[in-house]
């Protein structure tokens, strides 16, 4: 019964010369007869012009579901607008099923027009007013951190140490390989396109002093931020997000005990502490790339030290851990406030690891701009 | 029709595990086209795996799985292409893609998989999804659903492409029992119309005596089928004393025979 020959459909149109047409369908009106069907209709008969039209469905020896749409489209009138068309010759069970599902059915059913297009100034207007909400519920958040920190850190129970030490691990400990890698890096970049450049003034011992200013005002804090808001806020944003699609952030509720105290506290103390240890590794990190390279130009180690240390100052050093402080707590609540934020659905955890870290790498560059104009203002 | 081509599933000598562990072993049985048939056993007795061993998403660690005469296990690409257009999934939580409205979930296996053309795409999927009592939900998000209405779309989608065969997994798990007897009639009605057969996985003893014309049980501890037949036989005759006692609902008894 699988053979192609007795599973054809012979398809036959017979005009009348009253100006109506019957289709006479024998065999199996499976889906892949239904499309060469179709196709051999749409030829016959679109844009004919008859008055009636009928469709013999008697010699049908199965009729699958795309037979009886083809039917049911057929008797709508689509293919055949002026003319009334009818099906005749359906078997019980298939007349009971083609009555199933009905023009009126489809009419009803059926995908209305697409929405329309907003128009500039209302897209504007909802862009600014989600702008706003965000902006409020950040504040909110802030407020609640601010509010909340120092009661739960004054109480050992609330504070679950043990679970900071477990963040401090996994953001702090894990991310050094990385922190090495790219801090080394950075700082071998940035000593090479120094040096070619000051080498044209007779200037390259000038490249400690550059690096060491650099590394430990500006790019220690700031690779140390970025890596951490890619592995650890993302991961934030990730744990407290699924919590959230799973309930789990309801049953803490509902036994009482508050998410923010439970969950976000924990981690944004874990980033506070952690984020400047870490900065001060990768500056130190950056400036032995930069020493690596110096050391090749064939300056000696402690003519390059004593450059190090007339240049940065201990105020330098400070500003970059204040700033590690700072990074910390924006990478960590920005994490946790775009995980509590999550929305239900299959990828919603994913939209708000994205926003973890485009939030939080973008706030940390605004804090950064902020720094260094306040810096500019307090040495002037 | 002889008894020959009556068989659509064969299943011999199929053992089931990983690596070491096995699940399953010995699992032999044949279903029979338009009959609703019925995998029984306990929580982590293998019924799930079972299936989707009997669908090919697991390979079995020996034996074979006739879909109409064909092995589906050493089936070529090609080959296994053409059988599995001949049946119909439905998993446990509906596994319907959430970024597409239930009309675009329907349809897109029409879309991807035959050359029908836009109106008539359309029509099947909205006439599937009436059939399953959600025609009027053809624009709504899965998520915007209750679990029942997303396990009927996911049957309107496993039938899309008029499947001989649907494999259900677990309908009814987690449905009042009104949205239950629904979803069994509606089985009822697949089988009996459009003469499609059924194989279900399920735990739900009410749904059992309502659809199942036969079923099988497996036991966790034997790792094999223990019993075979028509429920209300099966419920009367067992030979097995856990099987009586899982017809009957005797916790205390099953809990003593079978501690895990």
């Amino acid at each position: 019964m699988n053979s192609a020959a007795t599973t054809d459909l012979e398809t036959d149109v017979h005009w009348m010369p009253d100006g109506s047409a019957r289709v006479v369908l024998r065999g199996w009106l499976t889906t892949q007869t239904t499309v060469d069907c179709w196709h051999q209709l749409e030829r016959d008969l679109r844009g004919a012009k008859i008055t009636t039209l009928e469709v013999d469905a008697s010699g049908l020896q199965l009729c699958g579901g795309a037979g009886l749409a083809l039917l049911r489209y057929l008797n709508m009138g689509k293919m055949t607008p002026h003319a009334s068309v009818s099906v005749t010759g359906l078997g019980t069970e298939l007349d009971q099923m083609f009555r199933g599902f009905t023009a009126e059915d489809y009419e009803a059913f059926r995908p209305s027009v697409k929405l329309k297009c907003q128009s500039l100034p209302a897209e504007t207007g909802a862009a600014v007013r989600q702008t706003a909400a965000d902006l409020r519920e950040v504040v909110a958040f802030i407020g609640e951190i601010v509010g909340k920190l120092p009661t739960t850190l004054w109480n050992r129970k609330r504070m679950r140490w043990p679970e900071v030490r477990r963040v401090f691990e996994l953001a702090g400990a894990n991310a050094v390989p990385i922190t090495s890698l790219i801090s080394v890096l950075v700082g071998l970049i940035i000593a090479f396109e120094a040096a070619e450049q000051l080498a044209k003034f007779g200037a390259q011992i000038y490249v400690s002093n550059m690096i060491g200013l650099v590394m430990v005002r500006e790019l220690g804090p700031l690779l140390a931020a970025i890596m951490l808001a890619g592995r650890s806020g993302s991961a934030f944003a990730a744990e407290i997000g699924t919590m959230k699609v799973n309930e789990e952030l309801n049953a803490l509720e509902t036994f009482g005990l508050d998410p923010v105290r439970f969950l976000v506290i924990q981690r944004i103390t874990a980033g506070i502490m952690l984020t400047p240890l870490l900065t001060f590794y990768a500056t130190l990190m950056g400036l032995l790339g930069g020493i690596m390279v110096t050391l090749g130009l064939g300056f000696p180690l402690s003519l390059i030290i004593s450059q190090l240390a007339s240049t940065v100052h201990l105020s330098d050093v400070a500003l970059g851990i204040v700033k590690g402080v700072v990074f910390g707590a924006i990478v960590s609540g920005v994490g946790c406030l775009r995980g509590l934020q999550t929305q239900q659905g299959p990828s919603a955890v994913g939209v708000s690891t994205t926003r973890a870290v485009v939030t939080s790498i973008l706030l940390i560059v605004i804090a950064d701009a902020v720094f260094s104009i306040l810096f500019y203002a307090l040495k002037s | 029709m002889s008894q020959e081509t009556d068989i659509i599933i064969s299943v011999r000598g199929l053992k089931i595990g990983y690596g070491e562990s096995v699940i399953l072993k010995d699992i032999n049985f044949e279903v029979r086209r338009g009959e609703v048939f019925v995998i029984l056993g306990g929580s982590g007795s293998g019924k799930s795996t079972l299936l989707k061993t009997l669908i090919s998403l697991y390979a079995p660690l020996a034996g074979e799985v006739l879909i109409s005469g064909h092995n589906l296990v050493t089936a070529d690409d090609d080959e296994r292409m053409v059988l599995l257009r001949k049946i119909g999934v439905l998993y446990q939580g509906g596994a319907l893609f959430g970024s597409m409205t239930l009309l675009e979930n329907v349809r897109l296996p029409l879309d991807e998989l035959t050359g029908l053309p836009e109106p008539l795409k359309e029509l099947i999927a909205l006439s599937r999804l009436k059939l399953v009592g959600l025609g009027d939900a053809a624009q709504k998000m899965p998520a915007e659903l209750s679990g029942g209405m997303q396990k009927r779309a996911g049957i309107a989608r496993a039938m899309a492409l008029d499947p001989q065969i649907l494999f259900l997994d677990e309908p009814s798990a987690g449905l009042d029992p009104v949205t239950s007897a629904g979803l069994d009639q509606l089985i009822i009605d697949l089988a009996h119309h459009f003469g499609i057969t059924f194989v279900i996985v399920t735990h739900e003893l009410a749904s059992i005596y309502n659809i199942a014309n036969r079923c099988i049980m497996l036991d966790g501890r034997a790792r094999t089928i223990i019993a075979e037949g028509k429920p209300a036989e099966l419920r009367a005759q067992a030979s097995d004393p856990w099987v009586r006692q899982f017809f009957n609902r005797e916790p205390d008894a099953i809990h003593a025979a079978h501690p895990n």
